[in-house]
This record gives structure tokens, C-alpha cells and sequence, in this order.
């Protein structure tokens, strides 16, 4: 591991660094130049993060083995769309009991090591150390890419994520795309 | 939604431009491979100090949009990243058909 020189520092991250020119090209011309939204939701963070309870959300399309995977032959079928349902995961997941079904990234990574994605045992050991309150019970996966249309994702999937969230009593929710 | 229904999120993002599409909360930049947002494979040191910092923006993000570029650096030239699918996805098959 290494951080970044001071010089490199005051550099921004490089969102295109590993997408290549194409990938860039096409996803750069779906970023307007000005925000489209009017504003942004915020919840004050109320407590230490030493007293707070997290749960991870990822969108590489994890599901605990047993449970319906996401469907990638829709987006086979279908290429402008995406699978908009959610999963839950168990505290306890690992590699070895989670599948990833994604279409657009090499998943073998994740496969062998769910902590590059969804890093739990990372998480355990935040907790062990207190430097975190403690683990939430469950955690979340979405399929990330959604294609031409989020209104499935954004009426169904999300709210039902976030009431999930709130019967646990979460306090704090880590989302990390892939 | 989360954030709506109460929930402080942190937003852990490669491609942190998409700032501009959906106004995100709190937004951890990586400069890492897509697939493996918080570290390699085995790499356990790293993704416990990136899961780490991300979880540190709860703590100093102090107005909605904040945005914080993390200093982590990815062990491998761009070149010698493999993060790509087996085959192209197919929305990205499809539009290079189209070229």
C-alpha cells in the first residue's frame, strides 16, 4: 500500500485512470457539465463513529449462495437495462458463501476475496479495535449498472433498502459502487 | 433514498465526477480499479485503511456534496490492471457495434 506524494495529493482523484478511452468517452457524455439536481439529502451524523452502527452496501450484484442471483439474462436480452432488485447479506458473508453477478467487471476478484468489495472482516476488525460501534446484521448489494432507466431502482429497490436499514437501527450506511 | 429516510451515507466512488447526475451526500474519490473499490486481493492492509478513511468522512463532512479525494495509490500501472469481464457487457458490445 502506498499513499499519495503531497504533490500527488493535491492532484484530484482520476475517475478515468483504469476505464480506457471508450469507457471514458461513453460515461463521460452522461455527466452534464452542472449538477441536474436541485439539492442534496443529508442526515447529520449524531453520534461518534466509535458508538455508530454500519452497514456496507455494494453494487457488484452479490447475493448470499441460495438466494435468487441477480439476473443477468435480462441485460443479455435486453442490454439498456439492468436488474433493479436488491439483496440483503448476512454479517457473516464471505466469498465462499456470496456469488457476484455482474456484467461489467471481472467479478473473479471478488470470488476470492469479498473484502474488495464488500470488506466485512475489515469491518469486524474496526469494531474490535473500537474504532467502530459495531457491524449492522445485514448488508446490501444492488446491480450497478441500470441502463437508460433508475425509476425501478429508485421507487422499489431503494426504499425497501432503506426501511431494512432503519429496523436494524442502523446509523451509518458506506456505499461503494464498482 | 437512504440519506432521505434518515441514514447518514458515505459514498466510497471511483468515477466521483457522476457528482454532477446524482448529488451525493458525502463522497470518499478512489483512484482504484473498478471491481475492487477498497483493495486487492489478500491485500488486507489496504482495505482496512481505506474502509478506514471512508468511514473518517462521516466525521469531517460538515454540508451535503462534501467531497474528499483519498490519497491511496494502486500498485499496478493502468496497463497491467486487469479489471475487465471475460466478454464486453453487452450494452458496451452493442455500442461498439454501432461505431
Amino acid at each position: 500500500m502506498r499513499e499519495r506524494s503531497t504533490d500527488e495529493k493535491a492532484r484530484q482523484v482520476d475517475p478515468w485512470r483504469f476505464a480506457g478511452g471508450f469507457l471514458q468517452k461513453v460515461l463521460s457524455a452522461r455527466i452534464p457539465d452542472a449538477p441536474v439536481w436541485d439539492e442534496i439529502p443529508w442526515a447529520p451524523v449524531s453520534k461518534p463513529l466509535a458508538r455508530s452502527k454500519v452497514t456496507l452496501l455494494s453494487t457488484a450484484g452479490l447475493s448470499m449462495r441460495g438466494d435468487p442471483p441477480f439476473d443477468m439474462e435480462m441485460e443479455r436480452a435486453k442490454p439498456t437495462i439492468g436488474d433493479p432488485s436488491w439483496r440483503r447479506l448476512r454479517a457473516d458473508a464471505t466469498s465462499a458463501t456470496v456469488e457476484a453477478n455482474h456484467l461489467h467487471i471481472d467479478t473473479g476478484y471478488i470470488q476470492r476475496d469479498l473484502d474488495v468489495a464488500l470488506p466485512l472482516a475489515r469491518l469486524r476488525e474496526l469494531v474490535a479495535a473500537g474504532e467502530v460501534g459495531a457491524v449492522a446484521e445485514s448488508h446490501y448489494s444492488i446491480m450497478g449498472y441500470q441502463g437508460s432507466d433508475t425509476s425501478r431502482l429508485e421507487r422499489e429497490s431503494a426504499p425497501a433498502i432503506a426501511s431494512a436499514m432503519k429496523s436494524e437501527e442502523v446509523d451509518l450506511a458506506l456505499l461503494a459502487p464498482v | 433514498m437512504i440519506e432521505a429516510a434518515g441514514i447518514p451515507t458515505v459514498t466510497l466512488n471511483m468515477i466521483w465526477v457522476y457528482q454532477n447526475v446524482v448529488g451525493m451526500p458525502r463522497v470518499a474519490a478512489i483512484e482504484h480499479p473498478f471491481g475492487r473499490p477498497y483493495g486487492d486481493v489478500g491485500d488486507a492492509d489496504t482495505q482496512r485503511a481505506v474502509l478506514r478513511a471512508a468511514l473518517g468522512v462521516f466525521e469531517t463532512a460538515r454540508e451535503p456534496g462534501h467531497l474528499e479525494h483519498l490519497p491511496f495509490v494502486w500498485h499496478e500501472d493502468p496497463k497491467q490492471t486487469k479489471w475487465h469481464p471475460a466478454e464486453p457487457s453487452p450494452i458496451i458490445a452493442m455500442l461498439k457495434k454501432r461505431q
